[in-house]
């Protein structure tokens, strides 16, 4: 195994597990503070890709992607948004079995709905003139919007502990995970708290599924394929916790992609040893859980 | 009062005759009519193959339906078997037991075509397979009540390993969906590579799970191999999704790359312009190729109906339609044997000339068209450039090896 090769698949399975960690970034976000196990995240990935395919047709040529990159996501939001104060925030006092039942319902809803509105077909995003084409790195290439991807990764993780951590509603947030009845003692309407970790939550799915959309075919079932993958992430990682998101997207994405070097035929069973290695050896994530 | 109860009996009399009248039909032609069960995945991805079926199978009965066969229509009633074996049995029973129907068509999950074949085997229906490829369908697993009207893995493997045995490459690495129709494409084209060129090598395999979103991580692998070339044998989502991969990872300019159904119109036509060129590729219909009048025709009136020209899928669906109503023509009766009897030597007119379903294994004699993927100005899509025409002849095995497959 030439070091070209292996730095190549390295650097790819960073890159995929940096789209990882934004979507279970959100995912985590939202099982952190409002202990909801959303199931619909995947399907709100697959309305974020879906709605990147619209807005580069609509918007040619390059700058179509990055205007995507916008818009999409705050599309996501505000059927987030929608769904959170129609139907979600009714159900917080129930049990985490009902509220698992109804995401999950919810999520056939919405991937039924994308097909009504986008249809079965293939659809296709082509990254921007910018990303187009590989670079080389260490002697191997790699795709350029790869090489995107590893830079975005980080950002969203700043931006993401800033928010929590230096910002007032971020804080709140936080709060509102370990206790949220003393939060709402405090005279903080914790109902609106909810709803926005929620929409912001739901946001970095839309993100996630627009940044993925460059890379693979959009089509309908992208959801299904990565909801698994995203709740074993923020198990191994830690509930709730967002550095652990980025610890179990790291463990995933990099397992899968050297595992294709190892042994392709068997490539897909590495990702998941290693999720069962982690449970074995700390079956409460490796990161402290908010709850 | 009599003639009160006189006059109230004449009108009801009056009243029921009108009744049945009207319940009659009149029109002496309006018997029964043929029924055809499709059976296909709408669900999904593979949808876009599904419906491009059913449209050429649709335009094809429009004309058919204009003059009736033997004084009657064909109707048709689709079922969705969401590429689930279960399934696609369970609608398959409902169709032959509650729906009665004369023939059933369809399938695009080669799994699903194998579960249903054995099934009309025991019921005694004809099913005619229209996308589905494992050589086995007509081949090794091949009898009396299963048909196809689509090229199979044997025809294809044949074609690829003959176009691939004259290029200058030996050291191979072979990546596809770990499916039936994976690994059966897989195998023919290795065999018959291999037969006509020993000295090729395999030097390693990658199966990713059907319809893997993305293929990034499994192709920079095989950039890191540096075989000579790569055979990606993917079915389904795939068959796109290989095509982008390519481009992103740009793996075609690198190591030459072949793929059964790379060159087609519905694989190449969602990555419109962004598709890679040079990638090689074999199929057995292009609405461009060979641009005979007949072809012409079948192609305008499909883009007049729905807006696009047909793929592969759209030409097997029409074709399947004609022979089902040339065979019911020929057998004289709407009976299933009689009707088995008479497709078997068939021959049709379609917009690829003539066509045989061959009496020995109940195959389609079709043609393969090897080609590299092309830009040119007129299209909006790719088209296969510098095309290579085999016959059925060329590439279809003989009615000995089938039945030696069939162990007879």
């Amino acid at each position: 195994m030439d070091f070209s090769a292996f730095s190549s698949q390295f650097l790819v399975g960073l890159s995929r597990a940096m789209i990882l960690f934004v979507v279970c970034a959100g995912l985590s976000f939202v099982l952190g503070v409002l202990r909801v196990p959303n199931i619909a995240h995947g399907s709100l990935y697959m309305i974020g890709a879906f709605a990147t395919f619209t807005v580069t047709k609509l918007i040619a040529g390059s700058v179509g992607f990055w205007i995507a990159l916008i818009v999409a996501p705050l599309v996501v939001a505000l059927v987030s948004l929608v769904a959170e104060r129609a139907l979600f925030c009714h159900l917080y006092q129930r049990e985490h079995l009902m509220l698992l039942l109804f995401t999950f319902a919810i999520s056939l809803i919405l991937g039924d709905l994308v097909k009504i509105v986008w249809g079965a077909e293939y659809r296709s995003v082509s990254p921007p003139a910018l990303l187009k084409g590989t670079i080389s790195i260490f002697g191997a290439s790699l795709p350029r919007y790869n090489l995107f991807l590893l830079i975005v990764g980080p950002l969203v993780a700043v931006a993401l502990w800033l928010f929590t951590n230096k910002t007032k509603i971020g804080k709140i947030s936080r709060a509102a995970a370990v206790d949220r009845e003393m939060v709402g003692v405090l005279g903080i309407n914790v109902s609106w708290v909810f709803a926005i970790a929620f929409v912001i939550g739901c946001y970095l799915a839309g993100v996630g599924g627009a940044l993925v959309a460059p890379t693979a075919s959009i089509i309908i079932g992208m959801d299904h394929s990565l909801i698994i993958e995203a709740f074993l992430i923020v198990t191994i990682g830690g509930l709730g916790n967002m550095w652990g998101a980025l610890v179990g997207s790291l463990i995933f994405g990099v397992t899968q992609s050297l595992g294709v070097l190892i042994w392709p035929q068997f490539a897909i069973v590495f990702p998941y040893i290693a999720v069962v290695i982690v449970l074995l050896l700390r079956p409460q994530g490796l990161l402290k859980a908010v709850w | 009062m009599k003639r009160i109860v006189k006059m109230r009996s004449l009108i009801l009399i009056a009243a029921f005759l009108a009744t049945l009248l009207i319940l009659l039909p009149f029109d002496a032609s309006a018997q029964k009519p043929i029924k055809v069960g499709v059976i296909d995945t709408y669900a999904g991805p593979p949808a876009v193959f599904a419906n491009d079926a059913l449209n050429g199978f649709k335009l094809a009965l429009n004309e058919i339906n204009k003059k009736g066969v033997l004084g009657r229509k064909i109707e048709f009633t689709t079922r969705d078997d969401k590429w689930k074996v279960d399934l696609g049995l369970s609608v398959a029973k409902e169709l032959v037991m509650r729906e009665e129907v004369d023939v059933i068509v369809g399938t695009i999950n080669s799994s699903v075509t194998m579960a249903i074949s054995d099934y009309v085997k025991g019921e005694k229906v004809p099913y005619i397979v229209w996308i589905s490829k494992s050589e086995h369908i007509t081949g090794s697993k091949g009898h009396r009540y299963v048909f196809s009207t689509g090229e199979n893995t044997a025809m294809a493997g044949k074609a690829g390993g003959s176009a691939l045995a004259k290029k200058p490459y030996v050291k191979y690495w072979i990546g596809g969906d770990d499916y039936e129709y994976g690994h059966a494409i897989a195998d023919a084209i290795w065999r018959n590579l291999k037969a006509m060129k020993p000295n090729v090598e395999l030097i390693g395999q990658s199966w990713w799970k059907t319809g893997e979103p993305d293929l990034v991580p499994y192709f920079t692998s095989v950039m890191g191999a540096k075989p000579d070339a790569f055979i990606v044998c993917g079915g389904g989502a795939t068959m796109t999704n290989s095509l982008k991969a390519c481009k992103t990872t740009g793996i075609h300019k690198k190591i030459p790359v072949f793929m059964h159904t790379a060159t087609d119109h519905a694989v190449l036509k969602p990555l419109g312009l962004d598709a890679p060129e040079g990638v090689m590729g074999t199929m057995d219909y292009h609405f461009y190729y060979p641009e005979t009048p007949a072809n012409k025709a079948f192609v305008k009136a499909f883009q007049d109906a729905y807006g696009a020209p047909p793929g592969f899928p759209g030409f097997h669906g029409y074709i399947t339609a004609h022979f089902i109503a040339e065979a019911y023509k020929k057998a004289g009766a709407v009976d299933k044997e009689k009707f088995i009897n008479a497709l078997e030597g068939l021959m049709i007119d379609s917009p690829a000339g003539k066509l045989e379903m061959r009496a020995c294994d109940h195959q389609t004699v079709l043609p393969m068209y090897v080609g590299v993927t092309k830009m040119v100005p007129h299209y909006n899509h790719l088209i296969s450039s510098d095309i290579v025409t085999l016959t059925g002849q060329d590439v279809m095995p003989s009615c000995e090896e089938i039945m030696k497959a069939r162990g007879k």
